[in-house]
């Protein structure tokens, strides 16, 4: 799991002053809304790094054609307890074959880390207030789960009659 | 019962360490409340009026005589309070409709320990609050009931192992409930649950399951949709899975009374259906992770070897002669006692609503007193029931007078199952931090004014339900009559339902009652509850229980009747 600072030095939004622009230009490493996207997507270079910002009611299926050409895929959680992009991470892995990063930004806390590992995240941004020391201890508390997940896709029953 | 394996005690001890790392960084101020408070929920722990509550998972109602005596200890040594009513005192645990266990002194600081001491016994808070897939409830009677075609259990226990932690589905819109029963008649109210399964078999003898989707009580009682009427056992997580993540994903999260699935199925309706049978199709088909988690015969049978019923007794077991025997033993043989599959064998209610004692309640001595008549009686098993009774499920026939005599000693033989006094109520205001009025009082009174057996024995079946507000935990809807606290303008009062069901025979297909009239006052209560059982006992036909003429004569002439006993309640309405 990779730690994000909350300003990545890498990865930026391409926004004017009144919200996404509408028509960004090329550049590599741009996160771009969905709108963004749609605007772009015929005329963005393949050779340029791009990643989408995805709202947590998106059907990811209705993307699944883009995701080869996504280098990062940001699902949000604008609360916490507000679970639907673990769905879409289970999904975006499991059946649509996406391999690329998928990070978690929003109300991230350090307590969501064993969730957000085995639904397919590979990479967070923390809220401002949480610790990557609280983050990395709770990955450590169980070494098996019952049911299968996007890391270890046989549940315990299959793992054991193996 | 399920004997854990190695991997399950280490799954409890790893949970309980988590949630101790949790605790410590709360109260050490570096985890908020509102922070803090999902991560508690989901091990069990509320906060309420005076203290934490504490709901232990007791999956599908089946308790050994070890871990009830573990629950006496904690009680014993962590719920504690020197001051208050004795209703308020602690060193007592709560039966929940839920099949759980609840205490409510125990000081959060203690938290951890507790469940350290849990974790000793197989034992855990895992998922009993939450908004995530709850403790798996089932019939008290599964695997002994003479009417039951395939035993609930090993599919509960396969379903409660998935269930657990489940990473995707532990932030859903609301709680999601999950029933599931195998016999004809339905004891474990399938109809009023998020997921209600039935096990049975087709033409060609295979298991399968009937799904009904939807069902609930709360702000807006729903009974169940059919959703599937045979999906083979090996396929039910995939089924399962397919449901759960369709309400993860389009459940609404804007209004918590309106996030239940149940609102999900009603608003979408046949598309709600085809989503579900689109998602189980994509999983079968097309889907990395397909497969997985169709449930392999071997696993299967792992775990149903640990549901083994007891030998079969030699001949001439049942050599009782009770022809001579005291009315009492007469009437608890034929109101606690229940016809079981294995010949020679019976299941006992242990009474636990008895005068004094809220419904559901158990003292510590209790619990031990319990624990030892499993331990003499019932090869050392118990269950909880959803009507908040405990249950011994393999006593010998022969034995039933001596056990008779021994739960007398230890006041569990009240011969009143199915009768007016062995009313649900939930906590209410009392300990309740959610509830807008009382239950207990309310409870006590009617207990007090139909304390006579000769009495009792007359109106006879009858299901008698309490909520301390909305949230039903007292199942208000589904008793033939429900209570239900409501607050207005700072005080308490209670709204009467007549004709609700539970879906059992005797109750009739699960439907809410009907409302009978404005609310009552607190004192109005017990004298509403008899004019209504005085109605029935002058309307009633010969063997006509409550349910049924309530049914024949409806709402109306019960409202009828109620309102003559009105007194503050009539006065204000003249005004």
């Amino acid at each position: 799991m990779d730690f994000i600072p909350l300003h990545d030095p890498i990865w930026q939004r391409l926004d004017g002053e009144d919200g996404p622009r509408p028509h960004p230009a090329p550049r590599p490493h741009a996160l771009l809304s969905l709108e963004q996207w749609h605007a772009v997507r015929e005329s963005w270079p393949a050779d340029l790094p791009v990643g989408m910002v995805l709202p947590n009611t998106a059907d990811v299926a209705t993307v699944a054609a883009d995701l080869p050409r996504w280098s990062l895929v940001a699902l949000q959680f604008p609360k916490w307890t507000d679970g639907r992009a673990y769905s879409q991470a289970r999904l975006l892995r499991g059946r649509h074959g996406y391999t690329g990063e998928l990070r978690a930004v929003g109300d991230v806390l350090a307590d969501m880390l064993p969730l957000l590992q085995r639904t397919g995240f590979s990479s967070v941004q923390l809220r401002a207030d949480q610790s990557i020391a609280s983050a990395r201890r709770a990955l450590r508390f169980f070494t098996g789960h019952y049911q299968g997940d996007v890391t270890q896709p046989q549940p315990l029953f299959k793992r054991q009659a193996a | 019962m399920y004997r854990y394996t190695d991997f399950d005690r280490h799954f409890v001890r790893a949970r309980a360490a988590q949630f101790r790392d949790q605790l410590q960084r709360h109260l050490a101020g570096e985890l908020a409340d509102e922070d803090f408070r999902p991560l508690r929920l989901q091990n069990g722990w509320y906060v309420q009026r005076h203290a934490p509550m504490l709901r232990v998972a007791v999956p599908y109602g089946e308790l050994s005589s070890r871990q009830l005596r573990m629950l006496a200890r904690i009680a014993r040594e962590h719920d504690h309070r020197d001051a208050g009513l004795p209703t308020e005192r602690g060193g007592f645990g709560h039966f929940s409709t839920r099949q759980n266990l609840q205490f409510n002194w125990i000081p959060l600081t203690e938290a951890a320990d507790v469940m350290d001491k849990l974790a000793d016994v197989d034992l855990h808070g895992i998922q009993t609050s939450g908004n995530c897939i709850r403790n798996i409830t089932t019939d008290a009677l599964a695997g002994i009931a003479p009417d039951e075609d395939v035993d609930p259990r090993p599919y509960a226990e396969i379903l409660r192992q998935w269930s657990t932690l489940h990473p995707e589905f532990a932030f859903l819109p609301r709680k999601f409930k999950i029933a599931i029963h195998g016999a004809r008649e339905d004891r474990a109210a399938i109809g009023w649950h998020d997921i209600g399964l039935q096990l049975h078999r087709n033409g060609a003898g295979e298991v399968g399951f009937r799904v009904w989707v939807g069902g609930g009580m709360g702000r807006t009682p729903v009974i169940g949709t059919k959703l599937a009427d045979f999906v083979p056992w090996q396929l039910i997580l995939v089924y399962i899975e397919a449901i759960v993540r369709v309400y993860n994903l389009h459940g609404r999260r804007d209004n918590a009374y309106k996030a239940r699935i149940k609102i999900l199925v009603k608003a979408e309706g046949q598309r709600f259906v085809d989503q579900v049978n689109a998602e189980f199709d994509a999983l079968q088909h097309g889907d990395a992770l397909s497969g997985a988690h169709v449930i392999p015969q071997a696993e299967f049978d792992r775990v149903a070897a640990c549901f083994t019923p007891p030998p079969v007794l030699a001949p001439g077991f049942e050599t009782a002669d009770d022809t001579d025997a005291p009315l009492a033993y007469r009437r608890w043989l034929g109101r606690n006692v229940h016809m079981h599959k294995v010949p020679g064998y019976r299941a006992v209610t242990l009474s636990l609503k008895r005068a004094g004692l809220p419904p559901g309640d158990v003292t510590a001595a209790q619990m031990d007193g319990a624990a030892a008549l499993a331990e003499r009686f019932s090869r050392g098993e118990l269950r909880v029931t959803h009507d908040q009774n405990l249950l011994l499920p393999w006593v010998q026939a022969a034995e039933l007078r001596a056990l008779w005599q021994a739960a007398q000693a230890g006041g569990f033989a009240t011969p009143n199952i199915g009768l007016l006094t062995d009313m649900i109520a939930c906590p209410g205001g009392d300990l309740c931090a959610l509830a807008n009025a009382r239950s207990l009082p309310i409870a006590a009174a009617i207990q007090e004014r139909f304390d006579d057996l000769d009495r009792l024995h007359d109106i006879g079946d009858i299901d008698l339900h309490i909520s301390g507000c909305m949230n039903s935990c007292g199942h208000h809807h589904s008793g033939h009559i429900g209570i239900l606290g409501v607050d207005k303008d700072g005080s308490e009062w209670y709204q009467v339902t007549v004709g609700g069901s539970d879906g059992s025979t005797l109750s009739g297909a699960a439907t809410p009652g009907k409302v009978i009239g404005p609310s009552f006052a607190a004192d109005e209560v017990p004298d509403v509850v008899e004019a209504l059982i005085e109605l029935y006992r002058r309307e009633r036909r010969r063997g006509e229980p409550f349910i049924e003429t309530a049914r024949r004569l409806g709402p109306q002439a019960f409202r009828a009747a109620a309102d003559a006993v009105r007194r503050s309640t009539a006065l204000a309405g003249a005004e």
